[in-house]
């Protein structure tokens, strides 16, 4: 099983007792006898070494105990696609051994497995197979070509999450012959990318959701395959290390989610890259130590140009600590859902989380969920006065004056409360509906649990 | 053949039963208005739609349009909540018809759903469960409602009472909404409840419970939700449903008719109270993020913080115990999550017990609605657990009944309504009479 010859193994990703490593070297490491293979970890404090023994250097690893020698048949290169499919889903051996197998006590109780002989039958119709999942299956590539055309070929959703997969080429071995493959999910494989012959990129005709997590793929790699993703909506890439280096153009222009979480090396700088996808409507931003954002192309209470259809934006886990990057949120036109959470801003004791709550709801004002939850009529109503109420005399102080001819808040005060004026007008309006005149006095309501639910 | 009536009473089962059909609806390819999604030419698509319509019938009755309609009736003492489902995304898959309302609600008050305001409105729901009831094969009814509002505990133990009377040989499931220990609505709750579970005792066969605070940690510190609302809470329980009704609307090994729950989950009638876990609760925005195995989800099921009741296993007995699992799992993996369970000291049957876990795999996959707070994840379990540690849910909810009786404080709400103190007693004496059956069953023989 084990190819000897060094060209094929360098490169080559491999599995010693669950712990996934990629071959860096082949040969004969003196004065010991036999082959050894040289081995870099993905686990940096696996190792023994740098891969270098007794002065010489065999191998380059990135840590300084990230590599090992082992003996080749303590390896394990894996298994090609097909084969992993029938050990996972199929019998090898026949209904009647595994019936025998041992009975398990659970709490001085047999435990009764019911019906599992219909299942596992169902399970070996493998033409029949629309989604399978080959997590940890140590699938190294397609195997024969054609055979899983031939096997199962109706397979839409693949999960070969955690393998031994080395490079994009075996991918496109495996995806070339599932037609109708519409979910992918390529995390934990360290992958290898060509680099620039474009029809090496492969085709995924039905392709809508990728995952690609820690995989390391770098962004310019991300652009280079994209082409073959012609109707992908869905894109995962978190914990990559990556950075977005350039705009697509002409590429993942159908892409409608992205996921970024994780990146630490992204920045808001970054971000104006990504701006102009037309149809995204989700992005994941959570965790990437991004502490501000904004829109240089729209000046206060205007709306940006950027991240036209963007509806739910996820920032949880970063390092957000200022208001500015609120009041910077309300620029993006289609933006009606937020998740905010575990940042020092929302965390900080000052007025508490409620407060921070409803002065996001107030600085946003087509915002319609805020961490998960609805923001209901009432709410908005609550937090916008209270708004008002809570700046009142910053307001006044600034220069801000109920009589229009007379309000003249200054720069700074404006800066901070971008919307203070829209929502003075809307409460005006709002209380000159309701018939009562002064607005002083009008104090938060807050929606009485039951009677909001019921009216929801 | 075998059709299910799911009845719906009061804002809490109506409210569920909007978030379970609309998930239903998306597991079984059914658009909200009724139809079915066939608009894949695709050989393979039709092939797929075959194989879940084998059993989907069970809940959906077809109109001669080719319109499928849900096997389920709503019912509230006021207008507001039905009226809401009539303006809601679903409003054309439930036929007017279907949704009973009457013009004055039973505020919170036992008495006025069971006696005063119920009566004037079960007629008609009787009537209209008769023209249900006619397609033949109904094997029985599954009833949503909350233990603590007015018309969830007055209204059901009226209807229940009625149902056992007309149809005696038909089983009855009920999904209780258990009041929350920390968390109160309105302060007699624990009187509807005691009140309610004594009156419909003998009537339901197999009662499911979820308490709201169980929830609303779970929203709260799995789904990255800040302040969970109902919407929330009820797309939870609907998985949560999903889940145990997936054997009656798929093919699959385990509970596959209603009796089937009875006979693998209720050792004696009264100990009709199981617990529901499931797993895996993920975060949409994490979506990929995690990939539990078969082992991380089973291990899951033992965690106190997945359960939709608070209590704790550790503390009680086994007496019956179904896992399901669903989606893309294969049974070797099954034995080797199993395997690894048995280490677990703390899982204890009750030395009668026959039967240990039951375990069946339904490979129909876990859906989530689409904008929903869970994601979409590739397997899931749900283990319905028989265990003697529920009789803590009901020793807090007679401890409070306790307090109030005492004083016999907010008691004439309900004698105005025409109850009598004896009726409180009798309640009271039930349940204590329940706690002490639990004890029992978890003595040692």
């Amino acid at each position: 099983m084990n190819d000897t010859s060094t060209l094929d193994v360098i490169g080559r990703r491999v599995e010693v007792n669950g712990e996934h490593a990629t071959v860096r070297f082949s040969g004969v490491v003196p004065p010991v006898a036999g082959l050894w293979l040289g081995v870099e970890w993905d686990n940096p404090a696996r190792g023994k070494h740098d891969g270098s023994h007794e002065g010489t250097v065999y191998f380059k690893c990135r840590h300084p105990t990230g590599g090992s020698f082992i003996r080749p048949n303590k390896v394990n290169f894996g298994v090609d696609f097909l084969t992993a499919v029938k050990n996972r889903y199929m019998l090898e051996d026949g209904p009647e051994e595994d019936g025998k197998d041992q009975i398990v006590i659970i709490g001085n109780k047999p435990v009764e497995t019911i019906g599992f002989d219909s299942v596992i039958k169902q399970q070996s119709q493998l033409n029949r197979l629309q989604e399978i999942s080959l997590r940890s299956c140590v699938v190294n590539g397609a195997g024969d070509k054609g055979a899983i055309a031939k096997a199962c070929p109706n397979v839409r959703k693949a999960d070969l999450s955690r393998n031994l997969l080395s490079s994009w080429d075996e991918v496109l071995g495996i995806a070339d012959q599932l037609a109708h493959l519409e979910v992918l999910n390529l995390s934990e494989n360290k992958l290898n990318f060509p680099s620039g012959s474009p029809s090496l990129t492969g085709k995924f005709p039905a392709l809508k959701v990728l995952v690609l997590n820690r995989t390391g793929i770098t962004w310019a790699e991300v652009l280079q395959c994209a082409p073959g993703w012609p109707v992908l909506e869905e894109l995962y890439l978190e914990s990559n290390n990556l950075s977005i280096s350039e705009r697509p153009v002409g590429v993942l222009q159908t892409v409608k989610l992205l996921d970024l979480s994780s990146n630490p090396l992204i920045d808001e700088n970054q971000l104006f890259r990504i701006a102009y996808l037309p149809r995204l409507e989700q992005l994941i931003l959570s965790d990437v130590g991004i502490s501000s954002i904004h829109f240089p192309d729209a000046g206060t209470g205007c709306k940006t140009s950027m991240f036209p259809s963007l509806q739910y934006l996820v920032v949880n886990d970063n390092q957000i600590s200022q208001w500015s990057f609120i009041n910077e949120l309300d620029k993006l036109q289609s933006l009606h859902a937020l998740s905010c959470l575990r940042n020092p801003l929302t965390e900080g004791d000052s007025g508490g989380a409620q407060t921070t709550r409803q002065f996001i709801i107030a600085k946003i004002s087509q915002l319609k969920t805020l961490n998960k939850c609805e923001i209901l009529s009432e709410e908005r109503r609550g937090a916008e006065l209270d708004y008002r109420k809570a700046f009142g005399n910053e307001w006044k102080k600034a220069g801000g004056h109920q009589d229009p001819d007379k309000n003249r808040p200054n720069e700074e005060f404006l800066a901070a409360h971008p919307r203070y004026h829209s929502l003075c007008l809307s409460i005006v309006w709002c209380t000159r509906r309701r018939g009562t005149p002064n607005t002083a006095a009008v104090s938060a309501q807050k929606p009485a649990a039951n009677t909001a639910d019921k009216i929801s | 053949m075998r059709e299910c009536l799911s009845i719906h009473v009061g804002q809490a089962g109506i409210q569920i039963g909007d978030a379970c059909w609309e998930l239903y609806c998306l597991e079984h390819g059914i658009q909200p208005d009724g139809v079915v999604l066939n608009s894949k030419k695709d050989q393979l698509e039709n092939a797929e739609m075959e194989h879940t319509n084998a059993s989907f019938s069970t809940f959906f009755s077809e109109t001669r349009a080719g319109k499928h309609v849900p096997r389920a009736l709503f019912v509230d003492l006021e207008p507001s909540v039905i009226d809401g489902i009539q303006a809601g995304q679903q409003r054309l898959l439930f036929p007017p018809e279907r949704l009973v309302s009457g013009k004055e609600d039973a505020a919170n008050n036992y008495a006025r759903g069971r006696y005063s305001v119920g009566a004037g409105v079960i007629d008609l729901v009787l009537e209209k469960i008769k023209l249900v009831e006619h397609c033949g094969g109904l094997q029985g009814f599954l009833i949503f409602r909350s233990l603590g509002g007015g018309t969830g505990s007055g209204f059901t133990s009226l209807l229940m009472e009625q149902l056992s009377a007309e149809y005696s040989r038909k089983t009855n499931l009920e999904f209780s909404v258990y009041p929350a220990p920390r968390i109160s609505t309105a302060v007699v709750e624990p009187y509807n409840s005691v009140l309610t579970t004594h009156s419909t005792m003998e009537h339901s066969n197999c009662t499911f419970m979820v308490d709201n605070e169980a929830l609303y940690d779970i929203c709260h510190h799995k789904l990255g939700v800040e302040r969970p609302s109902y919407a929330n809470i009820n797309r939870l329980i609907g998985q949560a449903l999903s889940s145990i009704t997936a054997s009656l609307r798929f093919e699959g090994p385990l509970n596959v008719d209603l009796i089937e729950f009875q006979t693998n989950l209720v050792p004696y009638p009264r100990i009709h109270f199981p617990t529901t876990t499931f797993a895996p609760i993920i975060s949409a925005a994490s979506a990929y993020h995690e990939e539990p195995s078969v082992s991380d989800i089973t291990a899951a099921c033992f965690d106190c913080s997945s359960q939709l009741v608070r209590c704790d296993p550790r503390l009680g007995k086994y007496m019956a115990c179904c896992l399901l699992y669903r989606g893309d799992v294969v049974p070797k993996d099954v034995n080797a999550a199993i395997a690894a369970m048995k280490s677990r000291s703390s899982v204890q049957f009750v030395d009668w017990s026959p039967t240990g876990f039951k375990v069946g795999i339904n490979s129909q996959p876990p859906t989530v609605t689409p904008g929903g707070d869970l994601a979409k994840a590739q397997r899931a379990v749900c283990m319905l657990s028989n265990t003697t540690a529920v009789v803590e849910a009901w020793a807090r909810l007679d401890h409070k009944f306790d307090l109030m009786y005492a004083k016999r404080a907010f008691l004439h709400w309900y004698i105005r309504e025409g109850m009598e103190e004896g009726e409180f007693l009798e309640a009271r004496e039930d349940l204590a009479a329940l706690e002490k059956d639990y004890e029992e069953m978890g003595q040692s023989t």
